[in-house]
């Protein structure tokens, strides 16, 4: 009885160490190896503490989540900056120097630890044995569980999501990735000392070994077994991880020194079996146990809504120029050039220039998008009109050169800072969060979400909850705007092309930005799709927002456009209405290459 | 007192020491680099196919009794097949179905492949430390530095390796398709390259290279079941710090360095601390790297897709 309380204690520690990894790898997609290292900071400060200075073992835990936080805050600075293998490598070679600055000191213990320490005492309870441990374990994994679920479950954990699926288009609506994964990492790395100094004392011993290189492997196993961003798998994952020593013993009466190696090739080999056979874990992200039991399995998706489905939008639009004749056509196109000419200034761009090494992609931009009104940007490929998008947005600083937003200069802002300020991007290649629902990738481009706020999503009460329920009727009023609101539940990866173009306007639509550039927001999509698009872009218009389009499509541009920029090569080299450009001789063949 | 330490001796001795050891870690740096750089694949497990070289090589002489030279070779090439075996059974069909997670479930397959491979180790030759002996060991004194024979023919070894491997990929058709494959997998498969078997073929050379390593290294020392884990651990801060997609020739110089580092380090800093030295300056690098590349490009790399399917 004792010996299987002690393996109780034992799944609800690691379990603790597995959930504050799973939130960083799991959720935001961050992988480090060095969770075991963090936990050895907690460790330590327990051991060392209590024994040279007998700190009480509470005490010496809030220290070492003090430290593991602040080392982990540094750690993630550079680290995030990272591509995954160096992240690996980074998180690898932090390990080494941590465990490796424990060994070196001989009031550390060396490479023997420290070795020895008193009984945990909270509060005047000694616990002495693995009976005292479980309330206390247990109550450690659930504190650290509640805490993980209410930040990953939450528009905080849809944010970090959003950073793990693809961090360029998180940022593009208006979310400060970096300070969401250094948060995250630091917060992980406070939880991962809690639970290291729990091990400590529960081991009575924080040693290098212990702590080392091997535990991270274990700690990491543990959440890919559970399932990434599903905490309850993460629990299961540490009794599987526990009990497997145990059961090889107990189950084919291997003696121990030959089980603990049987055991680690059983689980070597699981971890290849489990990647190729199940690599989202027993339980997958968004499976909940509860859910299965109290309302069944949920419906498949539909195939026939994936391929014959058509956009019906929930708001009526109107066609202006249907049915027009060539001249009707051109009349429309002055008055709404003059329109374009009357209405203020919205965005203003002068002299902004961009050399790559020898290439010039930009040079002495100006342009101006007006109230209200469609501004098209067309030209040949490799006329660096995404580069404009990119320019205008951030994601690239110009070398010189002003970009203003209602008078307000953006040049210098980080892309967030400028989708914040109302200047919003879509991306030619799409980019959605593929393992998010529909609903979820518009609920993300939702501004001012109570729920994101750390402390108000732990504190606040009630305004986290109130918030996500108004995001949730935005993001659908948005999502029936383009027409796909029977979409919500699926995962955005199983769309069409077709879909997800439109799933990815209704997602800069939901930013409510004043602003809005699309990147070739009708290319690649089926005809009879092209006019639904067409006809939202006009709805846009209809509400006030103004609209720069980066279009090859010429039938496009001339449906939409209220002033049309040509550009060739980094410069602007003619503006006026499409009817004027394209009757241009000059201009058709810097286009389409003939006279 | 920075002189008093910086007596010429020691400095010659840690010098030559730094040469031999680096010619390993840039061996071992120089398989990697063109694994990780050719497939994407990050091969932990390369530590036991290292261990396992050595272990079939102490197989073959001891209990089989095939003579020395020969049963190193057996053991170099037994495991450099376990290497393309890997690759073929494990990673490429783990490629095929992860997608754009690729990166991540091949490091954890690896991961699982390493732990479960070196305990299959110590169940079959135990946990303890072997001795694999051959050749004598010799023992060399020039200008007052000394140094043994296999210290000797472990730098040639790598050298002539190194060179061979800088030869093909410069002037061979072989080395063009691994060129062309390293760039774009996908890309190259158009043109008739066969990326697959590139790939099967990157991963023998890597891991023939590991091999001869721990060849090298368990004649001058000792032979244990976790032995691969410091000099794949050092295969990796070389082949990063080199960068995985340049010239084996500047890997192996890398590898060179930080040996010299390390060595080095020693004279300010005690025994323990040196490896603590290898990986902070690995910190600092990358730390400064994250600093560099902190503008559009970075955002650009963390944002592709794995891509190397």
């Amino acid at each position: 009885m004792e010996l299987w309380l002690n393996y109780l204690d034992q799944i609800l520690l690691y379990a603790t160490l597995g959930l504050s990894l799973n939130l960083l790898l799991g959720y935001a997609g961050q992988v480090s190896v060095a969770h075991a290292a963090f936990g050895a900071i907690g460790g330590y400060t327990v051991g060392y503490m209590a024994l040279n200075y007998n700190w009480n073992f509470l005490a010496g835990t809030l220290l070492g989540m003090l430290f593991a936080f602040v080392i982990g805050t540094l750690v993630a600075l550079p680290a995030l900056k990272l591509s995954t293998e160096y992240l690996i490598l980074l998180t690898l070679a932090v390990s080494s120097v941590i465990i490796g600055i424990f060994t070196t000191f001989s009031e550390l213990g060396g490479s023997y630890g420290l070795i020895g320490l008193p009984n945990a005492n909270i509060f005047g309870w000694s616990m002495e044995n693995p009976r005292d441990w479980v309330i206390p374990s247990l109550v450690a994994m659930l504190l650290v569980y509640a805490f993980c679920h209410r930040l990953g479950e939450s528009a905080f954990g849809r944010v970090l999501k959003g950073v793990r699926e693809d961090p360029l288009a998180t940022q593009a609506v208006g979310k400060n990735v970096f300070a969401y994964k250094v948060g995250t990492f630091g917060m992980t790395s406070a939880l991962a000392g809690f639970a290291g100094a729990l091990l400590a004392a529960w081991f009575q011993l924080a040693t290098p070994s212990v702590f080392g290189f091997s535990f991270s492997l274990t700690v990491f196993a543990i959440v890919i077994f559970g399932g990434m961003a599903n905490l309850t798998g993460t629990v299961l994952g540490a009794a599987v991880v526990v009990l497997l020593d145990p059961l090889l013993r107990r189950a084919i009466h291997l003696e121990a020194s030959t089980a603990s190696l049987v055991q680690l090739i059983v689980y070597g080999l699981a971890l290849v079996v489990l990647m190729r056979l199940r690599p989202q874990g027993a339980l997958p992200e968004g499976f909940s146990i509860w859910r299965r039991i109290t309302k069944g399995k949920p419906k498949p998706i539909r195939i026939e809504m994936l391929d014959d489905w058509e956009p019906t939008s929930s708001v009526a639009v109107h066609q202006p120029g249907a049915g027009l004749s060539d001249e009707a056509e051109a009349v429309r196109e002055k008055a709404r050039e003059r329109i374009w000419q009357e209405a203020p200034v919205i965005l203003e761009t002068s002299g902004v220039s961009k050399r790559f090494g020898g290439i010039v992609a930009a040079d002495d931009l100006a342009i101006q998008l007006r109230k209200g009104t469609i501004t098209a940007l067309v030209g040949p490929n490799g006329a660096g009109k995404t580069t404009v998008f990119n320019l205008l947005t951030g994601f690239i600083r110009p070398d010189s050169g002003s970009v203003r937003l209602n008078g307000v200069e953006l040049v210098g802002q980080n892309p967030e800072k400028v989708a914040r300020m109302g200047l919003v991007r879509s991306f030619q290649d799409v980019r959605l969060m593929h393992r998010l629902t529909c609903l979820q990738n518009v609920m993300l481009a939702v501004q001012h979400q109570s729920g994101e706020n750390l402390g108000k999503l732990l504190f606040g009460g009630r305004a986290a909850r109130r918030s996500e329920e108004e995001t949730r009727a935005k993001a659908m009023d948005w999502l029936g705007f383009v027409g796909m609101a029977e979409f919500a539940d699926i995962p955005a990866g199983a769309l069409s092309y077709g879909q997800s173009k439109l799933l990815s306007l209704s997602r800069v639509l939901a930013t409510e930005a004043d602003v809005l550039l699309l990147d070739e927001p009708a290319s690649g999509i089926d005809t009879k799709w092209v006019d639904t698009v067409l006809d939202l872009v006009e709805a846009v218009r209809e509400q006030g927002r103004t609209v720069c389009i980066v279009e090859h499509n010429l039938h496009v541009v001339g449906r939409l456009a209220d002033h049309t920029y040509f550009m060739e090569l980094g410069r602007i080299t003619a503006q006026g209405t499409i009817d004027e450009l394209s009757n241009s001789p000059r201009l058709a063949e810097a286009y389409f290459g003939t006279a | 007192m920075l002189l008093a330490v910086l007596d010429v001796e020691t400095v010659k001795q840690l010098t030559v020491d730094g040469f031999f050891r680096g010619c390993s870690y840039g061996l071992l740096g120089a398989g990697f680099a063109l694994i990780l750089g050719v497939t994407g694949r990050f091969h932990f497990a390369y530590a036991f196919t290292y261990t396992f070289a050595v272990y079939m090589a102490y197989q073959f002489t001891f209990p089989w009794g095939v003579p020395f030279w020969p049963s190193a070779a057996l053991g170099v090439l037994v495991s450099a097949c376990v290497g393309v075996l890997i690759e073929r059974i494990v990673y490429r069909p783990l490629a095929a179905n992860a997608g754009p997670n690729a990166l991540l479930a091949i490091f954890v397959a690896s991961l699982g492949l390493g732990i479960a491979g070196e305990n299959a180790i110590r169940l079959y030759w135990g946990s303890e430390t072997q001795s694999y002996y051959g050749p004598d060991k010799v023992a060399y004194t020039v200008w007052g530095t000394t140094f043994i024979n296999f210290d000797v023919w472990q730098a040639a070894s790598a050298i002539v390796l190194v060179l061979a491997l800088a030869a093909i990929l410069r002037w061979t058709a072989l080395g063009r398709q691994i060129k062309a494959t390293r760039v774009n997998p996908d890309l190259a498969r158009i043109i008739g390259i066969n990326a697959g078997t590139i790939y099967l073929i990157v991963f023998f050379i890597g891991s023939v290279f590991a091999g001869v390593a721990a060849i090298w290294y368990g004649l001058k020392y000792t032979v244990d079941p976790a032995m691969g884990f410091n000099p794949v651990i050092y295969a990796f801060v070389v082949a990063f710090l080199a960068g995985t997609a340049r010239s084996p020739i500047r890997v192996f110089i890398t590898g060179i360095i930080v040996a010299l580092i390390e060595q080095y380090s020693s004279i300010w800093l005690s025994a323990r601390w040196t490896q603590t030295a290898v990986f902070v300056v690995l910190v600092l690098y990358l730390t400064f790297l994250a600093v560099k590349t902190s503008g559009f490009t970075a955002r650009i790399r963390r944002a592709l897709p794995a891509g190397k399917a």
